[in-house]
């Protein structure tokens, strides 16, 4: 049965297009010449080599790391209580909280950002890393909550009912229990919560003050065609990076589906 | 002050909404007995024993454990484990550290080391500490759950439908096997079960449920030979239940009209009000003798025809077609050197003794 046809052209062309692009960034990070343009002139790995030297860099890869190591913190834990809520108990107003909680992947960026910055400003808080943190919580939120709400999925109820019928109380039994049983999901939800905070543009932009985050930083950046390249350098290592994180989250979410099948 | 009831329910109701799971629930269970709730899916026997467990609080009437008062008393602090219908096995602990689960921080390691192995030893597990929980067969499975709760040394064991998830085979000595435990143990033990069989076979005496009302509590025998009504008279075994007309009564035995089968002198039933004069009657299908000519010995006889027959192994089930009644009869044959066999289609004579007929009363209106 092969109909090679239109079909595969489009999914090929198609595939071509979202990513093609993408492979560019890469490509150009060895290239020798500053201007991003074919022919390549020569092979390099000077771009990268002069990344560490650039202190202003390192210090907004810092602030992203911190960044995001906080944000996948709160939002995991914010993530934990609310999605295993959501799966064990039935509530009034439970369908209009899971929306709510969901609408962030819908709002457009921008407005979330324009309007967090108000929001922020007449409570007195400056921006700074503390707001970024505070929106990209905000934004990371929906992704904890479904992934965490799949790892209760596969949880039988009943397991923690064994642990208080064998005498371990509430808070007990949450630790020696409900944690170990949905951590792959927990490990899954910090790594991608990790990865969208990471790689957050907008929020940080507005809220970030004079603290940029690495996105902000390369934006800046990318003004000054000599710094080009070393932007394209940049660029490569977060896109490995980003896609490491999220496959190995995917390795985890999945174990934790599969590790309650019997 | 003792009443030797370990278990006591006062008129307990449990609502959810407008929705009544149980009410008017009065039961007491003795010391050191087999009792099983019994009841098709969704008559609220699973409810009573959650909140026997602890896991549900009753909206009305009182649970009393060992003569406490169990009102506000959480799960963790009752004198009972539960065997749970998944077996609820910690996947992300070995066989030995589930069985331990409970007594971690409450005795010492070498204490709680000995407990385990003594467990696993009496569910027929020993030495199987450090198996993964994922590497165990559902028969398994529910022997860790098993060891599970009793290492706790419960004053009541709480079974929730703890063999359905078993084949027949593997349930059927199961069955025997927690009786035996029950027995050497001297534990009192509730089960909750679906399935007759597994109740009678297991149980000293059975609580039968419909609607959420608990409508007869009686010993096996006593189910099957005196039920209460028509729902556990056919719920309980398989039963020919047939209209009848009270003809007379002298002491304990009634004289009656049973349809086809003409007049016969039966057994008054004390689980049952029999005061008009129409009234039904059952008759078990194992009761009733089938001949191909007339029958001698019994004080009534009926010809018919056999409607269907299924053959079950180590019995016959036939379906005879008797005039003047309305449904088929059903007779059951122990398949004993094979000295029946009748086809569709033949013509038979039943032959039936007063002893065999159970009075069922009179309909409630």
């Amino acid at each position: 049965m092969r109909r090679p046809s239109t079909l595969t052209a489009y999914a090929f062309l198609y595939l071509v297009f979202l990513y093609l692009p993408v492979l560019f960034l890469p490509l150009f990070s060895f290239n020798s010449g500053t201007i991003v343009a074919f022919p390549i002139k020569g092979w390099t790995l000077d771009w990268y080599r002069k990344l560490g030297e650039q202190d202003t860099l390192i210090q907004a890869l810092w602030n992203s790391l911190g960044v995001g190591t906080v944000v996948a913190i709160l939002s995991t834990a914010m993530g934990l209580f609310a999605a295993r809520a959501f799966v064990r108990y039935r509530f009034r107003g439970q369908r209009a909280a899971e929306g709510l909680v969901m609408l962030p992947l819908v709002i457009p960026g921008i407005i979330v950002a324009s309007s967090m910055l108000v929001l922020f400003l007449f409570l007195g808080l400056k921006p700074s890393l503390l707001t970024v943190v505070l929106g990209h919580t905000f934004l990371a939120l929906p992704f904890s909550v479904s992934i965490l709400k799949s790892a209760f999925d596969d949880f039988d109820a009943s397991l923690e009912e064994a642990s208080y019928d064998l005498g371990v109380g509430v808070f007990e039994t949450f630790r020696r229990v409900t944690l170990p049983v949905v951590s792959p999901g927990i490990v899954a939800s910090l790594l991608v919560t990790f990865t969208v905070s990471f790689d957050e543009f907008v929020l940080a932009f507005f809220l970030s003050g004079n603290q940029p985050t690495l996105p902000v930083y390369i934006w800046s950046q990318i003004r000054f065609p000599a710094k080009l390249p070393n932007v394209l350098a940049l660029g490569s290592i977060l896109l490995l990076t980003s896609v490491l994180l999220l496959v190995l989250a995917e390795y985890f979410r999945r174990r934790s589906s599969a590790s309650e099948v019997q | 002050m003792t009443t030797g009831n370990i278990i006591e329910l006062r008129g307990v109701e449990k609502r959810y909404g407008t929705f009544l799971a149980a009410s008017g629930i009065n039961l007491d269970l003795k010391e050191g007995e087999f009792f099983s709730l019994l009841g098709p899916s969704g008559c609220g026997k699973t409810t009573v024993l959650r909140m026997i467990a602890g896991f549900q609080e009753p909206t009305k009437g009182t649970v009393l454990i060992d003569g406490q008062d169990m009102e506000g008393v959480p799960a963790n602090n009752r004198p009972t484990n539960m065997v749970f219908q998944s077996y609820a096995i910690f996947p992300h602990l070995n066989v030995g550290n589930n069985v331990a689960y409970g007594l971690r921080g409450k005795a010492p390691k070498a204490e709680i080391d000995q407990r385990v192995a003594e467990a696993l030893d009496m569910v027929e597990l020993g030495g199987l500490q450090d198996r993964g929980a994922s590497e165990l067969s559902g028969g398994q499975r529910q022997r860790v759950a098993l060891a599970r709760a009793l290492i706790m040394r419960p004053k009541v064991l709480l079974l929730d439908e703890p063999l359905s998830a078993l084949d027949k085979k593997l349930r059927e000595q199961m069955q025997f096997e927690m009786r035996n435990l029950q027995q050497s143990l001297g534990i009192t033990f509730v089960m909750v079960t679906h399935d007759q069989y597994e109740a009678m076979t297991m149980s000293d005496r059975i609580g039968v449920m419909f609607n959420g009302r608990l409508k007869q509590v009686d010993t096996p025998t006593t189910l099957y030979a005196r039920p209460c009504d028509q729902q556990v008279a056919s719920f309980i075994g398989e039963m020919n239940i047939l209209p009848a007309q009270l003809l007379g009564e002298t002491g304990d035995m009634l004289s009656i009209d049973a349809a086809a089968f003409g007049r016969i002198e039966i057994e008054r039933n004390p689980n049952v009000v029999t005061s008009a004069k129409d009234m039904n009657i059952g008759i078990r299908p194992e009761q009733l003798e089938i001949a191909a000519q007339r029958p001698e010995d019994y004080p009534s006889t009926v010809q018919g025809t056999v409607s269907n027959v299924a053959f079950y192994g180590e019995n016959i089930h036939y379906h005879i077609q008797v005039a003047g009644t309305e449904k088929p009869i059903s007779v059951s044959v122990p398949n004993y050197f094979h000295t029946v066999d009748f086809q569709r289609g033949d013509a038979v004579w039943l032959g039936l003794q007063g002893a065999s007929v159970i009075d069922l009363g009179t309909d409630k209106k």
